[in-house]
């Protein structure tokens, strides 16, 4: 607890109890760790093991059962709904597994979305959507629909919408679980690269460890327990590792990104 | 959120599903046509009992100037003459279709009334007269005709100055038998408490257009009714299907107020496009119903009010008609969009989140 000041999320003994008529569920059960500002933390667990419910309850989606969750000094589990939603508006941004775009909107208006609510006026979220959908390689299908836009690229808007408001902490909800390899480390380079970039936190959830390895800590969960924490200390030779791996066209892709 | 976003989702959303708006629209221009049209129909009705009141009203005052001028056949003046409350205005036909009594056909007699005496006579069935004294007859020194109009309201009844009567009336009592003649004298002075005003006509008539106005409104309320329902169904059904939607809106930070407006504005902008367009196509109705439903009007009121038929209007669509219908039909939108968007704040993000649309 040397850096005290530079925690951003903490998770006290958080529990979470589904109760299946008269059996009780433990999604979530007792967990405590601490999130540090600027941090890529990846929840790394097996379907049905309780990370996704952690990551909504840190998001403040669903209500605790019992357990504390602080983020930036505010108790989340206390807020009402309203003073979360504004909540949400400044701190957070969401990425999601299936996208969750609005399939009546245009990729530039999906991305202003967020900032619609934050009472942004129209020009300036609009210059603002515009510079984010650029920087993850969008700038030709601003006024697509996401119907038709691939997966990859649906989910760069997503990824567009989550950044455009600044937000400190990013929650990303199997972010590449729909998408082929390739197009699932661009994908989370693109989020670690932007997150970099304006010292941003990201919480990911995933079931892949060759995801996990996007990240600065991974916290293992079985059975909605920690297993363990493990710091990936040189993230770099790591990511070098994955380019080798990968092919040459994601290369020029990446080039064509930066 | 600010308002003029919320203006534009709202409308975006609304046209997003044209089909369904534009159902939904219809019902309301329905019911705006009918609480407007019935509501005009009833403010008609009210304005032709009042005018047609007024206007027995007017014909129930007879001007008498006290100094007569005497004019010859060609109008010029002779003579004038002042004269006293003691005389009779005849009604045109009050002076015909007297007959002889003594003859045995029945022929008819022309009056003279310059040399007829007048006798004034109780009603027998109400009176028992005394057979010893002479019936009452006056000869008449001030008189006047009037013309024949085409009323015939007025043209079978005599009058005169109600002071006049009564000493006539008192008079004439003594002709009675003593327990009627107290009978009568009490008639007489009862009969100077009751007022004959317009309001005398004009309640009975008021109190049946009220009523009518209420059924007419009742009609159109009921269509209002339908729509409002029909409204709350449509926002149920497109909640149902922006379940997705909601769950992200509230994900993103939209506040559940907003996503209350929303939905409220979606509901009661239903309910004003209706209103507009159903005061619109009103107009259109009360015009037509004055040109082509005289024939209707007539059957149905004709038994029991004399309507001057000719230029009526039977709908009138007063300013403040179509003011009040608009916010009347915005008003049913947001009360009958109150319940659907409350039940959209209560979704939970991530049920919604889960549901594919």
């Amino acid at each position: 607890m040397q850096n005290q000041n530079n925690t951003i999320i903490q998770v006290k003994n958080v529990k979470k109890i589904y109760r299946m008529g008269s059996e009780k569920i433990y999604a979530v059960d007792d967990v405590s760790f601490d999130i540090q500002k600027g941090e890529f933390c990846c929840l790394l667990g097996t379907s049905g093991s309780g990370k996704s419910t952690l990551l909504n309850l840190m998001a403040g989606i669903e209500k605790l059962s019992g357990g504390q969750i602080i983020i930036k000094g505010q108790k989340i589990h206390k807020m009402s709904e309203n003073s979360l939603a504004r909540f949400r508006q400044r701190y957070l941004g969401f990425v999601f597994q299936s996208y969750n775009l609005m399939n009546s909107m245009t990729a530039l208006e999906n991305v202003e979305f967020p900032l619609v609510f934050k009472r942004v006026r129209t020009k300036k979220r609009r210059a603002l959507s515009k510079d984010m959908l650029k920087q993850v390689g969008l700038e030709n299908r601003m006024n697509h629909k996401p119907k038709e836009m691939s997966g990859g690229q649906q989910q760069r808007v997503g990824i567009a919408r989550a950044f455009v408001a600044k937000p400190e902490i990013v929650f990303a909800d199997e972010p590449t679980g729909n998408l082929d390899t390739k197009t699932a480390m661009e994908v989370l380079k693109l989020i670690r690269n932007i997150a970099k970039e304006n010292n941003q936190t990201i919480v990911m959830v995933t079931h892949d460890k060759r995801v996990a390895q996007f990240a600065d800590k991974v916290i293992n969960i079985l059975d909605g327990k920690i297993q363990s924490i493990e710091k990936i200390e040189n993230v770099e030779s790591i990511e070098n590792k994955e380019k080798i791996e990968t092919t040459e066209s994601i290369e020029v892709l990446e080039t064509k990104l930066s | 959120m600010r308002i003029s976003d919320l203006i534009k989702m709202g409308l975006r959303n609304l046209s997003r599903r044209k089909a369904r708006t534009a159902l939904t629209v219809i019902g309301v221009v329905i019911g705006t046509i009918s609480i407007v049209v019935m509501v005009s129909i009833g403010i008609g009705m009210n304005t032709n009992f009042t005018s047609q009141v007024m206007e027995q009203g007017s014909l129930t005052t007879v001007t008498v100037e006290r100094i007569a001028n005497i004019m010859d056949d060609e109008g010029n003046y002779i003579n004038s003459k002042e004269q006293d409350n003691k005389y009779i205005v005849f009604g045109s036909d009050t002076l015909l279709d007297f007959y002889n009594p003594t003859s045995r056909n029945y022929t008819t007699k022309s009056i003279d009334l310059t040399k007829d005496k007048v006798t004034f006579q109780f009603n027998p069935y109400e009176y028992v007269v005394n057979e010893r004294k002479k019936p009452f007859s006056l000869k008449l020194t001030n008189y006047g005709i009037m013309e024949k109009v085409d009323n015939w309201e007025y043209d079978y009844s005599c009058y005169m100055d109600i002071d006049y009567f009564r000493t006539l009336y008192k008079k004439y009592a003594n002709t009675l038998n003593a327990e009627d003649r107290k009978k009568a004298l009490s008639a007489i002075e009862n009969y100077e408490r009751i007022k004959i005003t317009v309001a005398m006509f004009l309640e009975p008539m008021q109190e049946t257009s009220n009523m009518l106005q209420m059924v007419l409104g009742g009609i159109g309320a009921i269509a209002m009714l339908v729509s409002a329902i029909n409204i709350a169904n449509t926002m149920i059904m497109s909640i149902y299907e922006r379940t997705k939607e909601i769950g992200i809106m509230k994900v993103l930070g939209c506040v559940i107020t907003d996503i209350k407006k929303l939905f409220l504005f979606e509901a009661g902008m239903i309910g004003l496009i209706g209103g507009i367009i159903g005061i619109g196509l009103s107009y259109l109705a009360s015009f037509a119903i004055n040109k082509f439903g005289q024939p209707l009007f007539q059957a149905l009121l004709s038994t029991n009010y004399m309507y001057n038929m000719e230029n009526t209007k039977f709908s009138i669509i007063p300013f403040w008609l179509p003011f009040v219908a608009a916010g009347f039909a915005f008003l049913v939108g947001v009360l009958s969009g109150y319940y659907p968007a409350n039940r959209a704040t209560k979704i939970s993000a991530i049920e919604a989140m889960k549901t594919d649309s």
